[in-house]
């Protein structure tokens, strides 16, 4: 009984024991004293009233067991009636709880990894009252547009802080980015982290405690590189420390440097990132000197709390002036600039956002293509629940006499709703637990699909009782849509027709009809869109980026000299000679970032006798040997030769084709050779010559067409992407290459592995997430169409057994009695088909933002997704066909 | 829906009559109109009448609210529910048919 006491006291709050207690209690004293007005003794009139009243005990048993049991019985009366329903056809129960249970758990796993993206707010005190700092972007070539800009100056950040006052804690939230620690003792390995730079207030404005230890306060924001204290992640420390508090105190050398640990905060706490997980945070003024004084660094996110009272656009209209002005002042300090630059940055506006769900890169990234997920999921369900339907329907047929049995023996047309509705509520209350597995499974692996490998996207998948909610949420929706008219129909059951045999099949079949259409039309709308997304995939992969990809590897690779050595560069260089001397070893270049990565450096151009350009352009420093190593077609003149560097007095520079054709107007590369431009540095002016012309090739990404690039020699930077070709493996290579860049010494050593295509990869992360799922959706949404295609016509084939055994007694032809069911097929699929096309069409042009070479009409497309369908339909149709051409007529006659 | 014997019929019967006469009501007052009404001449146990109550409770025929009474005790009362008075006029027709038909056969015997 205990399941039951504690269903009993979830439904009623006061013990049901003590309420039956106090009522008879009353009933007694009453009739007792009542029994004393009559004269009786107080003993006597009691003993009475309980001699009148009975058995007491006996009684509230009863009454006991009428309270528990009555309302409960009809339903469970339901369940056990509807259970062996289902065991009595299991493969109508197992296809729809088969079919049920995948769409409930896509959608249950699309919802959760929608929920720990997008929609979950940061799990700190008051979400609602964070806000984080953001401006209008500036568009620039070669960086991909944006809807906002959030990054800022530490100067700009002050002066913020400084007119803001009260209404609004500000806190430095840097980017999070992975770096290397390592433990102090000699020979420590390096271990690679995910650190993030943040401003003394920068807790306290998340309302963040420390878990051991102490978090940063305003003392670490007094001197620039005074601060060598760190604190740890809650989650790095257990991972790392195994959570030994021992830990405070202890050192860990970052960035050259020996840090002090000083505490660990809060668990669960990870950044204002939801899609980064920090490991360790820095004071924001441990970062370069330079980023205090120069606001021309803006490195670094600035979130805040708002204070009571204050609402965002208060603080906006206080932060405009200030934000203008510092805009005003840096534009004088440039000699020149674009005219549509100059625009940009005048007219710049800032924005006071929620910061409630913090700030996410990923977010803007993949908002879009995940709601597009989820809304392919719900057509998934939808076309699960038309599918179960029409199965309940062809169930109904078989329950006819049933159902004719109850109602000629009194049942309520409600009472028989309930009871198919029951019976629907058991599939899919089993489908959804069924999909709540499901979901658990495949929730991490939609996840996996968006990481990339250098820099993985983390995300707390929490399968909590949200998602639980959401989940048995939608199998109830489902419920109501796949159960109630069928229910409805079958309970509308005229007993006098059924027993005479004449039952009207027409409506079920009419109503199944309507189902086949929905499942057809949402079948259609995800093959199309399942085309559109694969299309736009490989449309991508087959871009001409103007390089070879295949067998190239990117080394990052640093060395410990100072910021101004001439050696740094030398020694690169020397890794560069000694790894592209190796036997394997095709070619090998050295570049500061490799293309794809989304570094960009630009300036404007100045053409001698011309106006400043309007734009900027892309400037990309490379070693000799880049073009052989990315196997680009030189054009015209030569590539740089060893010797040549950044700070010649002319720098040696090629171009690229689209270079040529925007500034000298001309389709042959030989008209750029010789010629003299210059870009503004600073303050002063660089002399370029153009040496050299190569073909364009994509810089930012596939789908933007190649815009003009410079190139020329390099200069000595902190870390360096070394290119290499080569058919080796890449473990192999890479031992290789570690082993050249030991050997060169001065620290120098390999920090990062990837290879171009990985790169490239990454870059369609977001196209790989839609064509794999719209794929995978497509595919599902096909086989459920199908069930449901096949289903109808092998029913509508038996209804019609009598008419095609007299059909075919008359002479009619095997052919003929196909071609009956490829008619029936047809005026199935055609309307479905027709209406999906139309939708899809619609909901084509909604998302082509995000697809590529795919018009909004287009054939190939429509054609394939058509194709599909058509082969798939056939061969649903196949099998009814064949039965119905196999149609005795003398069995088919005589059964009757 | 389970067959009933006459005497909880009865029973159901007449409670709902007094129910929707007089409004509600606590059990003990029921019990005393009851045994006032029947002049004795329906002889149950006075505690029976509540397993009756709570049988309607639960098929929606009367409704049970707490109330204070005047010894500020915590008290049921029942009303007649609309679904009440619905099963009232029906089982009064029956019982007036089924009367009926015994009266008839009684005679004609």
């Amino acid at each position: 009984m205990s399941w039951l006491s504690r269903f009993r006291n979830a439904l009623r709050p006061e013990p049901l024991e003590a309420e039956l207690d106090d009522e008879f209690q009353e009933h007694l004293e009453q009739r007792a004293k009542r029994l004393e007005a009559r004269g009786l003794p107080p003993g006597e009139a009691r003993r009475q009233a309980a001699l009148r009243f009975g058995n007491s005990t006996l009684i509230r048993e009863r009454s006991r067991d009428i309270r528990l049991w009555m309302g409960l019985e009809t339903g469970l009366q339901d369940l056990r009636y509807g259970w062996r329903a289902l065991r009595r056809n299991p493969v109508f129960a197992i296809t729809a709880i088969l079919s049920l249970s995948l769409s409930i758990g896509a959608n249950t796993a699309i919802y959760s990894v929608v929920d720990a993206a997008i929609l979950r707010k940061l799990p700190v005190p008051d979400p609602d009252s964070l806000i984080y700092l953001a401006t209008t972007p500036i568009q620039q070539p070669g960086s991909e547009p944006r809807d906002e800009n959030v990054s800022f100056s530490y100067p700009l950040f002050t002066r913020f802080r400084e007119v803001a006052g009260d209404s609004v804690r500000l806190a430095v939230a840097g980017y999070p980015g992975r770096a290397e620690v390592k433990e102090s003792t000699p020979g420590a390995p390096l271990e690679k982290v995910t650190r993030a730079y943040v401003s003394g207030e920068f807790f306290q404005v998340f309302g963040v405690v420390p878990a051991l230890g102490r978090l940063f306060t305003a003392a670490e924001d007094k001197l620039p590189g005074g601060h060598p204290v760190m604190v740890l992640s809650h989650d790095y420390w257990q991972r790392r420390f195994h959570g030994d508090p021992g830990v405070l105190g202890r050192t860990l050398v970052y960035d050259k440097l020996l840090y002090t640990i000083v505490g660990v905060a809060q668990e669960g706490f990870f950044g204002n990132e939801p899609s980064r997980f920090v490991d360790i945070w820095v004071p924001a003024m441990m970062y370069s000197k330079d980023a205090f004084t120069n606001d021309g660094w803006q490195w670094m996110r600035i979130a805040g709390r708002l204070g009571p009272g204050a609402t965002r656009q208060q603080l906006a209209a206080r932060l405009q002036p200030v934000l203008s002005q510092s805009n005003a002042e840096r534009l004088k300090r440039f000699a020149t600039a674009p005219a549509v630059l100059v625009k940009q940055v005048l007219e710049m506006k800032i924005f006071v956002q929620s910061g409630a769900r913090g700030v996410s890169s990923f977010r803007t990234t993949f908002a879009r293509p995940l709601w597009i997920v989820l809304c392919v999921a719900t057509a998934i369900l939808l076309i699960a629940c038309a599918n179960v339907a029409s199965l309940l329907l062809a169930r109904a047929s078989a329950r006819a006499a049933e159902m004719a049995m109850r109602i000629s023996l009194g049942a309520a047309r409600l009472r028989l709703v309930r009871q198919l509705l029951t019976e629907s509520l058991m599939l899919a209350g089993l489908a959804g637990i069924a999909g709540w597995f499901i979901a658990r499974l495949a929730a991490p692996a939609v996840i996996a699909m968006l990481a990339t490998s250098g820099d993985p996207y983390r995300f707390v998948l929490a399968l909590d009782s949200r998602i639980l909610l959401f989940c048995a949420a939608i199998s109830a929706v489902a419920t109501l849509l796949f159960g109630t008219l069928p229910a409805w129909q079958a309970s509308g059951t005229q007993p006098m027709q059924v027993l005479r045999g004449v039952a009207s099949h027409g409506g079920r079949l009419r109503l199944g009809r309507l189902f086949v259409g929905i499942q057809v039309a949402f079948a259609f709308c995800l093959v199309m869109a399942g085309a559109c997304f694969l299309f736009s995939l490989k449309n991508l992969r087959a871009v001409d980026a103007g390089f070879d990809p295949h067998q190239l590897a990117l080394f990052s690779v640093s060395n410990e000299l100072a910021d101004k050595d001439p050696r740094r560069l030398d020694r690169l260089l020397q890794v560069r000679d000694r790894v592209a001397a190796l036997p394997g070893v095709q070619a090998a270049a050295v570049a500061p970032w490799a293309v794809l990565e989304g570094s960009t450096w630009t300036d404007q151009i100045f053409l001698p006798g011309k106006p400043p350009s309007e734009r900027e352009e892309i400037f990309y420093p490379v070693s000799s040997g880049y073009f052989p190593t990315m196997r680009m077609r030189m054009l015209a003149g030569r590539d740089f030769a060893p010797r040549e560097t950044q700070e010649d007095p002319v720098i040696a520079t090629v171009v690229n084709m689209a270079f040529v054709r925007r500034y000298f107007d001309s389709e042959d590369p030989a008209a750029a050779l010789d010629k003299p431009f210059q870009r503004s540095s600073q303050s002063r002016m660089v002399n370029h010559r153009i040496v050299g012309v190569v073909a364009d090739s994509v810089y930012s990404s596939l789908r933007k067409a190649p815009a003009p690039m410079v190139y020329m020699p390099l200069n000595g930077d902190r870390y360096f992407s070394l290119h290499v070709r080569s058919g080796l493996d890449l473990p192999s290579l890479s031992r290789l290459v570690e082993r050249e860049a030991a050997a060169v010494g001065s620290g120098t050593r390999v920090r990062e592995v990837t290879t171009l295509e990985t790169l490239i990869g990454n870059t369609l992360l977001r196209e790989r997430l839609l064509a794999v799922i719209g794929g995978t959706f497509a595919l599902l949404g096909l086989v459920l169409a199908a069930i449901g295609l096949f289903g109808l016509l092998n029913y509508s084939v038996a209804r019609r057994t009598r008419e095609i055994g007299i059909r075919s007694a008359l002479g009619a032809q095997r052919g003929e009695i196909v071609m009956l069911v490829g008619k029936d097929l047809a005026g199935m699929v055609g309307g479905g088909l027709l209406t999906g096309l139309v939708a899809s069409l619609g909901l084509i042009t909604l998302v082509q933002s995000l697809l590529f070479g795919i018009r909004t009409v287009d054939p190939l497309v429509i054609g394939s997704a058509t194709a599909v369908f058509a082969l798939v339909a056939l061969m649903a149709g196949a099998f009814p066909a064949g039965r119905a051409a196999a149609v005795d007529p003398v069995v088919a006659l005589r059964s009757e | 829906m389970p067959p009933q014997n006459s005497a909880q019929t009865a029973l159901d019967l007449l409670v709902l009559t007094l129910l929707d006469r007089r409004g509600p009501l606590h059990g003990y007052a029921i019990a005393n109109f009851i045994e006032d009404l029947s002049e004795e001449a329906l002889k149950v146990e006075e505690g029976s009448l509540y397993p009756a109550l709570h049988r309607m409770e639960e098929r929606g025929w009367v409704a049970a609210e707490w109330t204070i009474t005047g010894s500020k005790r915590r008290a049921r009362q029942y009303s007649i529910t609309s679904e009440g008075q619905r099963q009232l006029s029906a089982e009064t027709q029956r019982w007036a048919g089924f009367s009926l038909g015994v009266t008839r056969v009684l005679q004609q015997a």
